[in-house]
């Protein structure tokens, strides 16, 4: 979606160069010929302004979202499991260690590999 | 009575302060484009004068339209509010304009 809004700015941007050099080509036609400048012709106005309102419109959508500001907004996404991941009372040690004190752990890959 | 009846506040609303700073870096961002763009195209139509500044109060007023497009119906969730969204920078971001004006209009219509 915001691919669809930077081609727009770009375009849009295009579009009013080429309406200024259409402007400036226009002046400079008016001065070859020693004409008096009154107004541009109105394809170039409307040429400008419709990019204008394009490139503004891009711009709005491009500079990026909007967050809501009403504090408990975005309190009120958050999931029970993140809100009782609490490192601090993470546990390590399991119980079974102290019911069977004579297990031996299955030897790891590592180990395996000595023994042969 | 009036007395009490003054005390009564509406509810006070907490807003979220990160998303009060990001939303006015938007806002401003799009202001300052806008600023350049329509001074440019100001300068390009070849306006002088009071043309000039009614352009430049038609940019500002369709921009603040855009807005209101974007945000929707419930714009009160992004916004504390409309007015200032309308009038807030609105001479700071006149320097521009004119800066991009005056220029584009000595590229386009004197050189």
């Amino acid at each position: 979606m915001a691919s669809v809004h930077k081609i727009i700015v770009i375009v849009g941007f295009i579009s009013l160069f080429h309406s200024a050099f259409s402007a400036a080509q226009h002046r400079s036609y008016l001065r070859i010929t020693s004409q008096e400048f009154t107004s541009l012709p109105l394809d170039i106005i409307i040429q400008a302004v419709v990019s204008l309102f394009a490139v503004m419109w891009g711009v709005l959508n491009v500079s990026g979202k909007l967050r809501e500001i009403p504090a408990a907004a975005e309190l009120n996404t958050v999931k029970w499991e993140t809100q009782r991941n609490l490192p601090s009372f993470y546990i390590f040690n399991h119980r079974g260690r102290a019911l069977a004190y004579n297990f031996v752990p299955t030897p790891s890959k590592g180990e395996l590999e000595n023994l042969e | 009575m009036s007395s009490k009846t003054k005390d009564v506040k509406p509810e006070p609303v907490a807003y979220s302060e990160a998303a009060l700073r990001n939303n006015a870096v938007v806002v401003e961002y799009c202001r300052t484009s806008m600023a350049a763009l329509s001074g440019s195209t100001a300068g390009i139509l070849g306006l002088t004068g009071l043309n000039g500044f009614a352009f430049y109060v038609l940019a500002v007023v369709s921009l603040w339209v855009m807005f209101m497009i974007k945000a929707g119906p419930n714009w009160h969730k992004y916004y504390v509010s409309r007015q200032s969204l309308l009038t807030n920078g609105f001479f700071g971001a006149l320097f521009t304009y004119i800066l991009f004006w005056t220029f584009i209009y000595g590229m386009v219509h004197v050189y």
